[in-house]
């Protein structure tokens, strides 16, 4: 570091920063961005005047207007929630390795960051592409949209703007703000990360006005901007979606990795590969923990906002979409928590915590086979009860999928407190104490969530909500005393062996690339259920959509126009990626060689 | 302890055969829960036990190195783990086989339903649909009403949603396929549902249209009270509100809100 800062007084850049900056690609980087930010803020401010109100559809080079939305406005979303997410723990990640001084977890927050140039280009793109489509092809629509958020949408661009500045900044300037002004560098990623959630948030009052208007009188004439933004569905979508951008984000970022593990030839970076996807995955599992109630969250507003919605999510057209939400968000969870465990793989010394996995293997699979339980099934005429079946239908009812979602919960936390002892030796003298209490109140906590439910499930529906919640209270409460007896216990505790980073077995980040797809399938599924749910409604009950692309497609056609999405984003994702390899080399090796050099 | 592999245990199911076992169990456990699971359901609980298998054998080494191995073979090794073997490599590809075959060959029976337990209305239907004031608030709903409606309901409902309004009449066994009547007294109906969806219900009935249910149409839809079909509507849309108001006093549940 100091000779670092003697070169850059002599005017000369220190060795790694040579890579960056110097090339004339970066620069065509930088300038492509630029474009596509004024496309989009271009394509903003028309946008906020207003169309002519001349048509109420249009077709635009003979394609399918609502397929056309449809792809770019997801494909929008999936880069926008990566650019959002990866920033964030970025920045957390440089903040720990501030504090703690180790220089590992700057260069993976600066591995992580340097994935966002590129990706923040095509988000923009993508962006305006968005904004392009739905002025031209929905007119009347966005007319109306314009009417109400007017303020809103010339907002979004200054907000837009500040995200922009602060992500080229807070990349370009990461080795420039190091040591003593690495604060500075922090609170560039912190208005980074306010600007960005600010910009979703805007967004997000869009999307769920969409949904459950509000601030308008019947006519749909606005009578309370504030109130048409604090609509119902706002705030459960903010939480929901920050919380799965995350998710998302961990996942891509653990991809990355996996990829990266998977080629790289030294062992050096194979080890810090390894250590990137652990932490990957490490986020990803626990932002997923909130994720159920999130939902239910967010299900429950859109419920009580009218009947309709009630009807069309449980028992109507999308009931059968959320028994493939109900798969796919388990081979999320059993995804993440297989490569939790394998990682015990990596630990010296952790064969008397690998003994438990057969017991929270079979407790996870059972669980999820409960939670995907449908309440009403597919059957042939042979094998038809009529809709309802004594046994399924006991199973598929809110009780035990609540038990069963709960548990599993449990059983995640647990796997990741025996990694935390994995490996260790605990030195303080009330070590069979502390730790038969400690298994005790969370082998209590699963008792009382069972029992709750079991009540639950015989109770009437009002009491049924009620015993619902406790659970999760139980839940909460059984972690927060339990973790915080864990940190007491594991203090002093002595390490057996240095945990092997870089010996993760290949399968392991197979799994990491999958999961990836598997989130990034899961959040276009559920992009779609956002738009079906309103039906033939561009706002729901005021503005019907009386275009010809108004009915819903069937779910096998979902299902393929969901994954060729999937497959685009993965294409253009690889696209950045690969220009952000074309930024420089690995920052492992660089700075790996530059130690070398430095022994020389 | 285990350090001698002499001092194994002789009967030592290789893992191979104890998965197969697990699948076998627990396919022959679906398969056995009357009455009959669907085909479906036991396709999604399989692939689940699948993926928990899975992980089982590879979150580790030994395990996932002893799996495969036991089809290599080695030397020495007993009549017994031969016999296993080639009874896996039989077995296995001939059930695998047999599901091919059957998934393949052609059938007479209609296709698998996807039932939806409620047909979606648009709004613009929904909101055709004006609800009497004496209907509107459950306090305001007439002991005399009520009696009209148990009549009305027990001449036309009782038949096939049951005495009881639990979906167990007389007739509901015949009507297995795709969706039995419903039973009023499970939260999954009425408790859910607007008057003015319920009485829609009553307008279009099931069987001639895309909800392919057995429920017949009662009423005249809303905007077209002159029509027929063929047979005229059973029901006055002042006694369908009857019967609507019967079901839910007699449940306890009351209409939901919009
Ligand atoms: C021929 C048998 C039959 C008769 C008679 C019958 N129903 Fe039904 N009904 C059904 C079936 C089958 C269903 C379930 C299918 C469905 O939900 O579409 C059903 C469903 C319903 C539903 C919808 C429940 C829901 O959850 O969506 C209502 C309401 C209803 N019936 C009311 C009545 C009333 C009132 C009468 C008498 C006037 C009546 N039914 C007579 C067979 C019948
Ligand atoms: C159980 C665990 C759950 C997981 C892992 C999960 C995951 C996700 C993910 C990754 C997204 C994409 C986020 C985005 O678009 O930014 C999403 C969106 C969504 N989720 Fe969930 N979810 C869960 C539960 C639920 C539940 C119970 C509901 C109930 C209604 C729900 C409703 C939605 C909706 C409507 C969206 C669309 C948001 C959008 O694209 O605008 N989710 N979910």
């Amino acid at each position: 570091m100091k000779r670092d800062r003697a070169l850059l007084a002599q005017g000369k850049k220190p060795e790694w920063d040579k890579r960056v900056g110097d090339k004339p690609r970066e620069k065509i980087c930088l300038a492509l961005s630029l474009v596509a930010l004024f496309l989009l803020l271009g394509a903003g401010t028309a946008g906020a005047q207003g169309p002519a109100p001349s048509a109420e559809y249009r077709v635009f080079l003979g394609m399918d207007s609502r397929l056309a939305v449809w792809i770019v406005s997801q494909l929008h979303l999936m880069f926008a929630a990566f650019v959002l997410a990866v920033p964030m723990f970025a920045l957390v990640i440089e903040l720990i390795g501030w504090r703690s001084k180790e220089r590992r977890f700057d260069l993976l927050a600066h591995e992580m960051a340097r994935l966002l140039p590129p990706a923040y280009s095509i988000t923009a793109i993508l962006g305006a592409t968005l904004a392009f489509l739905l002025f031209t092809l929905y007119p009347r629509f966005m007319g109306y949209l314009a009417d109400i958020f007017g303020p809103t949408m010339v907002i979004y661009p200054l907000f837009f703007l500040g995200e922009t500045f602060c992500l080229y900044f807070y990349y370009y300037s990461w080795h420039r703000l190091q040591g003593n002004l690495k604060w500075a560098h922090l609170l560039l990623g912190l208005a980074l990360n306010i600007f960005g959630t600010a910009v979703m948030f805007i967004a997000n009052t869009w999307a769920t006005f969409m949904m459950t208007p509000n601030g308008v009188d019947a006519a749909g004439n606005l009578i309370s901007l504030n109130n048409a933004i604090w609509n119902l569905a706002w705030m459960p979508l903010n939480i929901h979606r920050l919380i799965a951008n995350i998710t998302l984000g961990a996942l891509l970022a653990g991809a990355y990795a996996a990829y990266r593990f998977l080629t790289v030839e030294r062992a050096e970076e194979r080890a810090f590969y390894d250590w990137m996807g652990y932490t990957g995955n490490l986020i990803a599992l626990f932002t997923m923990l909130f994720l159920p109630f999130a939902g239910y969250y967010f299900g429950f507003e859109l419920f009580s906002f009218s009947a309709t919605y009630g009807v069309t999510l449980m028992g109507g057209v999308l009931s059968w979409l959320f028994i493939i939400q109900a798969i796919v968000v388990a081979v999320l969870f059993i995804g993440a928590a297989y490569y939790a465990w394998l990682g015990l793989l990596r630990i010296p010394g952790s064969e008397p915590q690998r003994r438990w996995t057969p017991a929270f293997n079979t407790i996870l699979i059972v669980g999820f086979m409960i939670w995907a339980t449908p309440h009403t099934m597919a059957a042939s005429i042979e094998e038809s009860t009529g809709g309802f079946h004594p046994v399924l239908g006991a199973l598929g009812v809110m009780a035990p999928k609540m038990i069963a979602v709960t548990l599993i919960l449990v059983v995640l936390y647990a796997s990741y407190l025996l990694y935390r002892r994995a490996g260790r030796v605990i030195t303080v003298s009330w070590k069979d104490v502390g730790n038969a209490i400690q298994w005790g109140v969370l082998a209590l906590t699963a008792l009382a969530i069972i029992a709750l439910g079991v009540y639950g499930y015989f109770a009437p529906s009002e009491v049924r909500i009620t015993t619902s919640i406790l659970q999760i209270v139980v839940l909460i409460a059984g972690i927060l005393f339990t973790f915080i007896l864990d940190v007491f216990l594991l203090r002093g505790s002595q390490a057996v062996g240095v945990v092997r980073w870089g010996t993760m077995p290949r399968r392991g980040q197979y799994v990491l690339i999958v999961l990836s797809y598997v989130i990034v399938w899961l959040m276009g599924l559920m992009g779609y259920a956002r738009s079906a749910a309103r039906l033939n409604w561009h706002v729901f009950g005021i503005l019907e959509d009386t275009s010809p692309g108004a009915g819903l497609p069937s779910l096998g056609e979902v299902a393929v126009i969901v994954t060729i999405i999937t497959l685009i984003f993965f294409l253009l994702l690889a696209i950045s990626f690969a220009i952000s390899a074309f930024m420089g080399r690995s920052l492992v090796s660089e700075v790996e060689s530059q130690t070398e050099e430095e022994h020389q | 302890m285990r350090a001698d592999p002499a001092r194994r245990p002789r009967f030592n199911l290789p893992s191979p055969v104890g998965a197969f076992l697990i699948l076998a169990g627990a396919f022959i456990l679906l398969k056995l829960i009357q009455p009959v699971i669907p085909g479906s359901v036991i396709l999604l609980y399989m692939a689940f036990v699948i993926a928990g298998i899975l992980i089982h054998i590879t979150l580790d080494d030994g395990r996932l190195k002893r799996f495969g191995d036991f089809f290599i073979g080695a030397e020495g090794e007993g009549a017994a783990t031969r016999a296993q073997r080639w009874g896996l490599l039989l077995v296995v590809p001939l059930a695998l086989g047999w599901w091919a075959y059957e998934a393949t060959r052609p059938s007479y029976a209609p296709p698998v339903e996807i039932f939806q337990r409620h047909p979606t209305a648009g709004e613009e239907i929904l909101g055709r649909i004006k609800v009497p004031e004496w209907v509107a608030t459950p306090a305001k709903w007439s002991p005399q009403a009520i009696a009209e409606g148990k009549a009305l309901y027990r001449g036309n409902c009782a038949v096939c949603h049951g005495d009881n309004l639990d979906g167990e009449g007389p007739a509901a066994e015949g009507f297995r396929y795709p969706i039995r009547p419903a039973n009023f007294r499970d939260s999954g109906t009425i408790a859910q549902l607007t008057l003015p969806y319920v009485y829609w219900r009553l307008t279009v009935g099931g069987i001639q249209n895309q909800f392919s249910s057995a429920m017949p149409a009662w009423v005249a839809p809303a905007d077209a009270a002159n029509a027929t079909t063929l047979h005229t509507y059973d029901l006055t849309p002042d006694e369908a509100w009857k019967v609507i108001i019967y079901l839910y006093k007699t449940t306890g549940f009351e209409p939901r809100k919009e």
